[in-house]
């Protein structure tokens, strides 16, 4: 670390941390909903839990993104953040504004919540993802706005660097394109067309930037090649990100009311997709085999490339195993989807924002380089834990989604939905275990912080 | 940036392949995406060939067969430009550049008569599977040739300027390639979408 | 380091790609904006029933019907596919209806299976929710689901 501003990213790594355990317990309720489905209910319905497990998802790897964007703009330019204090202010607003909202959802049904927070003046609730209340969704505008205000400052100030740069236009992009979410027609065919203009330009789109420079960051701090060529690396692998993004949308215009030939646009392009991941992961891969030194932190590296390799199988893999809309006929809106969802948002979003709180949070503590070897130890344990556990659960979902598509859709008397998902009880139990594995290496995960903490650095040479 | 390329440029004459080496990753990617539309849109004719071949009877060949020479020629005028640029020509690079964007326009110009003609038949995306195709992948080709121009201008404005040399003339390559891969795509848009039967 | 391979060219490639593949998709979503009244059955939202549609998508939206249930296809895997659940019974309202009012209105207590929450919908918000799920089910989807159990 060489900004004290820098220190602004600590609360919201720890928050999204917090968020991150809200969600996998959730997660949890979930999964026991599918094989008991009575469980908790009245007091938490499955569509309750869901909103806490996908939302408490969105706003921490927001969360994530924006600690990661403090710790990084300052330093790649080279000067103080313009506010510290702004960050901060934005950081507890923000996490209010989480707080209350998951308050909300749990305490009050949630058309009572729409009622409380005026979502007659301006309905934009009720969408999958875009469940916020509308008073939330404008707190969210505004913490964005600030962020970029206070990014743009610095950045302007300092020096420009390619990852800075594109670390701000997918954080513009993404703020820009939230936009979208205030837009809600009656006509659903309009309403559907656009919430994917949020929801798939993000994952698919914007965020593949932010993704793209936070791996760049790290990747020349812990491997030591020439910024130069990773900047490189960078634009072709974003390049690659919009060339088959962009109109990869169309495979979510198949089946809502849009026109045919999205079938063919969104096949094609979307085919495309996993070729930027691809590239991310070769480029990971081979940053690391020429660095030109050995980082004591080699757990951050472990992070690093396991986020290529997973972003890679989970979005470009599992990705384009159901993105030819011959083949998404059957498969779309079953448990292939989700098993999809699953890995594609552990492996290239959660796994980006461990990798930079690995990386940034021993520096920001003190630390010179990296934690103990205790530590790391610890947390190298739950890394492989919760990635094990994440292929675990994609892979049962997987064959639930198979077994369903076989079952409900392809038979010459298919079965009704319920009966079918009284077939795939088997699958939801695995899953389940797979997810109290998960959790478990979270809790590792979050014990790495604390057991071993006074212990001495590791050095390079206590790496074999 | 310049100033390092000014340095080593010296080699550029014989470097293979011609032009940055990251312009030839975008070209690869182009001709992916091109490939697949080609391989796509003979998987549908396949599948409906009187359809594809009642319709196909229904574009202007002969602005197609004027398309085809223009850009062509405009390769040609390409490959002069560059020529002139290994002699450190600048001012008679910028002059074929300028004739080869003239020769894109004229593309630009027939093509928009031809949709022109079709919109005002009413005909769009949704009429049938042989106009989604053509139009897609001519309308997909059309962008790429107004890139293609821009990419050319920019060079020439460079050009103009005195930013190339005989030893140092990357640029001028990188957009050549480009040109030639536009042109490259419309020969075999050319004979599928307007001739083969 | 290659001089062949330069990072102004790599810059040059996204910004150019960015953008060439943004106006192709505006493109596209213009082409998209004007076939849609083909699609997506707006002749419904303009019929007498139309309010009572709106009031419908209101009520699936305030509910959060999303977090359990697809609408053609999107959104949890909860509990079945709505878009076309209209048909799925008999292309009948009556049947739509009375399904809702039956599910919600469940005892509490006892049954060991996936439930639907115990909204207190009155008969008006139970026809407009009926009204919508039928005008979702007349959208012309390119034949999708495959068959009526969605």
């Amino acid at each position: 670390m060489q900004y004290q501003s820098q220190k602004v990213a600590i609360p919201y790594f720890v928050g999204a941390i917090v968020l991150f355990v809200a969600q996998i317990l959730f997660g949890l309720i979930m999964g026991l909903q599918y094989v008991m489905g009575d469980f908790l209910f009245p007091e938490i319905p499955f569509n309750v839990a869901r909103m806490v497990h996908t939302n408490a998802l969105i706003v921490w790897l927001l969360m994530g993104f924006m600690g990661a964007a403090y710790y990084l703009v300052p330093e790649e330019a080279e000067t103080e953040l313009h506010s510290p204090f702004l960050a901060k202010l934005m950081f507890w607003v923000f996490f209010a504004a989480a707080g209350l909202t998951v308050a909300g959802y749990l305490l009050v049904p949630y058309s009572t919540l729409a009622d409380i927070t005026g979502n007659e003046l301006l309905p934009t609730m009720g969408r999958e993802f875009l469940e916020q209340p509308t008073i939330t969704k404008i707190g969210i505008v505004v913490v964005a706005l600030a962020f970029l205000y206070n990014l743009g400052m610095t950045i302007l100030r300092g020096r420009k660097t390619a990852i800075n740069l594109v670390l701000m236009i997918g954080l513009v992009g993404l703020a820009v394109l939230f936009l979208f979410s205030f837009y809600n027609p009656t006509n659903l065919v309009l309403d559907k067309f656009f919430w994917w203009w949020v929801v798939h330009l993000w994952v698919e789109g914007v965020w593949e930037l932010i993704l793209g420079s936070i791996l760049a960051f790290v990747l020349i701090k812990v491997t030591g090649v020439d910024r130069e060529i990773i900047e490189k690396w960078l634009y072709i692998i974003i390049a690659m990100a919009f060339i088959s993004g962009i109109i990869g949308t169309g495979h979510h215009f198949f089946w809502i009311g849009t026109p045919e030939y999205w079938q063919w646009w969104g096949s094609i392009f979307s085919a495309l997709e996993p070729i930027p991941f691809f590239m991310m992961t070769i480029f990971a891969f081979s940053m690391v085999k020429q660095r030109r030194r050995n980082h004591p932190n080699r757990v951050a590296t472990l992070w690093a490339l396991g986020a290529s390799v997973m972003a890679f199988l989970g979005a470009g893999v599992w990705g384009f195993m159901h993105t030819l809309s011959p083949v998404n006929y059957y498969t779309h809106g079953s448990q292939l989807t989700a098993a999809h969802g699953h890995m594609a948002f552990y492996g290239a979003y959660v796994m980006i924002v461990l990798t930079i709180i690995s990386y940034a949070m021993p520096l920001l503590r003190g630390r010179t380089a990296a934690n103990s070897e205790r530590q790391q130890t610890l947390e190298i344990w739950s890394f492989w834990l919760m990635t094990i556990a994440m292929t675990l659960i994609t892979l049962f979902l997987t064959a639930a989604g198979i077994l369903q598509v076989w079952l409900q859709r392809v038979l010459d008397s298919p079965l009704p939905f319920m009966a079918a998902q009284d077939q795939l009880t088997v699958f939801y139990w695995m899953r389940e275990f797979a997810g109290v594995m998960f959790l478990i290496g979270l809790l590792l995960y979050i014990a790495s912080f604390f057991v071993g903490d006074k212990e001495p650095e590791a050095s390079v040479k206590t790496i074999a | 940036m310049t100033a390092t390329t000014a340095t080593i440029g010296c080699s550029s004459q014989s470097k293979y392949p011609s032009g940055d080496l990251a312009i030839w990753v975008f070209i690869l990617a182009e001709l992916l995406v091109f490939g697949i539309f080609f391989a796509v849109y003979a998987f549908a004719r396949m599948n409906n060939v009187e359809l594809f071949n009642e319709f196909q009877q229904h574009l202007d060949l002969n602005a197609a067969l004027i398309n085809t020479w223009a850009l062509i020629t405009s390769s040609y005028f390409v490959v002069r430009a560059v020529a002139a640029i290994k002699e450190g020509n600048s001012q008679l690079c910028v002059r074929w550049l300028l004739a080869a964007i003239a020769m894109g326009a004229v593309f630009l110009v027939v093509k928009s008569g031809e949709y022109a003609h079709h919109f005002g038949q009413g005909i769009n995306l949704s009429t049938n599977s042989f106009y989604m195709f053509y139009l897609s992948l001519t309308f997909f080709h059309f962008m790429h040739v107004i890139m293609g121009m821009v990419i050319l201008a920019a060079v020439a404005i460079k050009a103009h300027q005195g930013g190339y040399s005989a030893s140092d003339n990357t640029g001028v390559h990188t957009g050549a390639s480009y040109w030639h891969m536009v042109d490259l795509v419309w020969l075999i848009l050319f004979p599928l979408v307007y001739v083969m039967r | 380091m290659s001089e062949a391979f330069t990072k102004s060219m790599a810059r040059n490639i996204f910004y150019g790609g960015a953008f060439f593949f943004l106006l192709l998709f505006l493109a596209l979503t213009f082409d998209t904006i004007n076939a849609l009244p083909k699609l997506d059955n707006r002749a419904a939202l303009e019929s007498p029933v139309g309010p009572q549609i709106a009031k419908g998508k209101h009520l699936w939206e305030v509910n959060n019907c999303i977090g359990c249930h697809t609408l053609l296809g999107e959104g949890a895997y909860f509990a079945p596919e709505l878009g076309n659940v209209y048909k799925r019974y008999g292309s009948n309202l009556d049947a739509v209806k009375g399904r809702i009012k039956g599910l919600i209105s469940l005892p509490a207590e006892g049954i060991p299976m996936r439930r639907m929450p115990r909204f207190k919908f009155t008969d008006e918000e139970i026809a407009a929710l009926a009204e919508f799920l039928k005008y979702a089910s007349e959208i012309n989807t390119s034949g999708w689901p495959p068959n009526d159990q969605g």
